[in-house]
């Protein structure tokens, strides 16, 4: 089985000393939404840098769909939503979501080359009207990101993602700097899309309440050096609509990985 | 609350008044005739008090009026050479800075030599260039090239690395390759810098067809030349009649810019309004 998001025995250090990842090993099968929380400087958004391929670890293996993290960004395997929509400001919503799709066009062939990877039709621009639609953004499709309201823009940057049709979806914090409102309403969005696209989620945050929310997986990690030192799985039924958030099992699972978390401030040795 | 508004606009003029003030903007354009009659005025006496430092008025437009057509065939000559030599200065800035974001090294190489080059004044390289190149087009193509080609190309390479992080690791992700990258994101991203560069640039550029002029004079003729030529015979009427048109010229070009800027970038006014 070497198909979704594997790491093994990974090490990353950067110039100044920091260990950012000490001997981290994942398993991630496909399909799963697996949410990494942990204090700043625990790591969790270069592990998703490293999957990304846009760092490379100086130890252990990386590999998306059984290849590398760049073979599979040839092949497009991967959508990445940043902290900030990243939107470009001069394109209108649907060319922004558009764009990477043009872009790489060889893509499709080097998909067929990597072993198990179906072949699947590229979203053509129906699909993408559809698939903003269902976020939304029906109104929207030609308005300028300016035009838009941050958690609108959110949005856009997610349906961007989903619009390649990636094996794995990488999500980095893409909710921090929302007002809890639209924060809550986009997480209810992120499940129903995903629920029908069924990818690989990774995803960053510092919000338990959202990782709990979301998630198959929890996965806790800690600082100095950067490592899991809990993974939580979440066996709460789907649909998990607004009114899960006020029950007990919820709650349950929510102060499981805040134990979690506090465990993790513990600096090993010192205890 | 809905007495203290209802007051507040009544001190104000009525809805009928405040339309008529608006539409003839006198707020706007009374000030700058105020200051310009001023200085008209100023001129004026200055003219009949001394006639060595200033013409009149009335002698500066005479000799538009009768000699338009050649004040209007040599401002064509500058015109042209201001606007090609922009524009060669243009290409070979913008290439550079393509090259320079693409590559760290070119970047160090080129960068210095264009700041010694930003430094240097050209005004004192274009007799040598006379020297060089003769009494033709080519040494004012190349000052005005020279004068307009640094403020595009830091703009230019500013512009094109303006690009923020988030969105580069997006399109990286796609493994967009550098040509892709380079023609939808970065380009775009630099026009607002590049048009800030043109609007420097554009009145830059008669400066250097003029100062190219002046020190070639009599040669393919231009308003730089009909100065020299009329200042060397005391004709002061003839000189500010040329600077006057010279004046004209910038404003137009800039006015040009502008309207190109207002289509081309109106994202972008969006974004900052």
């Amino acid at each position: 089985m070497n198909a979704g998001v594997r790491l093994h025995g990974v090490r990353k250090t950067y110039g100044d000393g920091t260990v950012a990842l000490d001997d981290v090993s994942l398993s991630v099968p496909p399909g799963r939404f697996v949410s990494l929380i942990g204090p700043s400087g625990c790591g969790k958004s270069t592990l998703l840098r490293l999957v990304a391929g846009l760092e490379a670890q100086d130890h252990g293996q990386v590999s998306v769909h059984g290849v590398s993290p760049e073979d599979a960004c040839a092949a497009k395997l991967i959508g990445l939503v940043p902290q900030t929509p990243a939107l470009l400001p001069w394109l209108d919503v649907l060319r922004n979501v558009t764009l990477p799709r043009r872009m790489n066009r060889r893509a499709a062939a080097r998909r067929a080359e990597i072993a198990g990877v179906e072949a699947r039709a590229v979203l053509q621009e129906p699909d993408m009207l559809s698939l903003l639609a269902r976020a939304g953004l029906a109104e929207a499709v030609h308005r300028l990101p300016s035009q838009l309201s941050g958690g609108m823009q959110q949005r856009v940057a997610i349906v961007r993602a989903f619009g390649l049709r990636p094996d794995v979806l990488l999500m980095d914090e893409p909710f921090s700097a929302l007002d809890e409102f639209t924060r809550e309403a986009l997480q209810e969005q992120l499940l129903d899309l995903w629920d029908e696209l069924q990818t690989t989620v990774l995803f960053v945050t510092h919000s338990i309440q959202e990782a709990v929310r979301l998630s198959d997986t929890v996965v806790v990690m800690a600082p100095d050096p950067g490592r899991v030192v809990d993974v939580i799985d979440i066996d709460l039924p789907r649909p998990r609509g607004q009114q899960l958030l006020e029950q007990g099992r919820f709650h349950a699972y929510e102060d499981r990985v805040r134990n979690a978390l506090r465990g993790a401030w513990r600096v090993p040795g010192a205890a | 609350m809905a007495t203290t508004l209802s007051r507040s606009v009544d001190s104000r003029p009525t809805r009928t008044q405040r339309g008529v003030l608006q539409r003839l903007r006198i707020s706007l354009w009374m000030p700058p005739l105020v200051l310009i009659s001023v200085l008209a005025l100023a001129w004026q006496v200055t003219a009949v008090e001394m006639p060595f430092l200033l013409p009149p008025l009335q002698d500066v437009a005479a000799t538009l009026a009768t000699e338009l057509p050649y004040y209007l065939q040599n401002a064509g000559i500058t015109l042209f050479e201001s606007v090609a030599g922009l524009a060669i200065g243009f290409v070979v800035a913008f290439g550079l800075a393509v090259l320079t974001s693409e590559s760290a090294v070119i970047r160090r190489a080129v960068m210095p030599v264009a700041v010694v080059l930003n430094v240097t004044p050209l005004v004192a390289i274009a007799p040598a260039l006379v020297v060089a190149f003769g009494f033709g087009a080519a040494p004012k193509l190349i000052i005005t090239a020279l004068i307009c080609f640094f403020p595009i190309l830091i703009n230019t390479a500013t512009g094109l690395r303006s690009v923020p992080q988030q969105v580069l690791q997006v399109y990286r992700t796609v493994r967009a390759s550098r040509l892709e990258l380079l023609l939808h994101v970065r380009v775009p991203s630099a026009l607002p810098y590049v048009f800030a560069a043109l609007r420097i640039v554009f009145p830059l550029s008669i400066i250097g067809a003029v100062v190219a002029e002046l020190s070639a004079a009599g040669a393919t003729g231009g308003l730089g030349t009909v100065i020299s030529t009329a200042s060397s015979m005391n004709q002061l009427a003839v000189v500010y009649a040329s600077i006057f048109i010279l004046a004209l010229l910038g404003v137009a070009l800039l006015g040009v810019i502008t309207l190109v800027e207002r289509r081309v970038l109106r994202w972008h006014r969006g974004t900052t309004d």
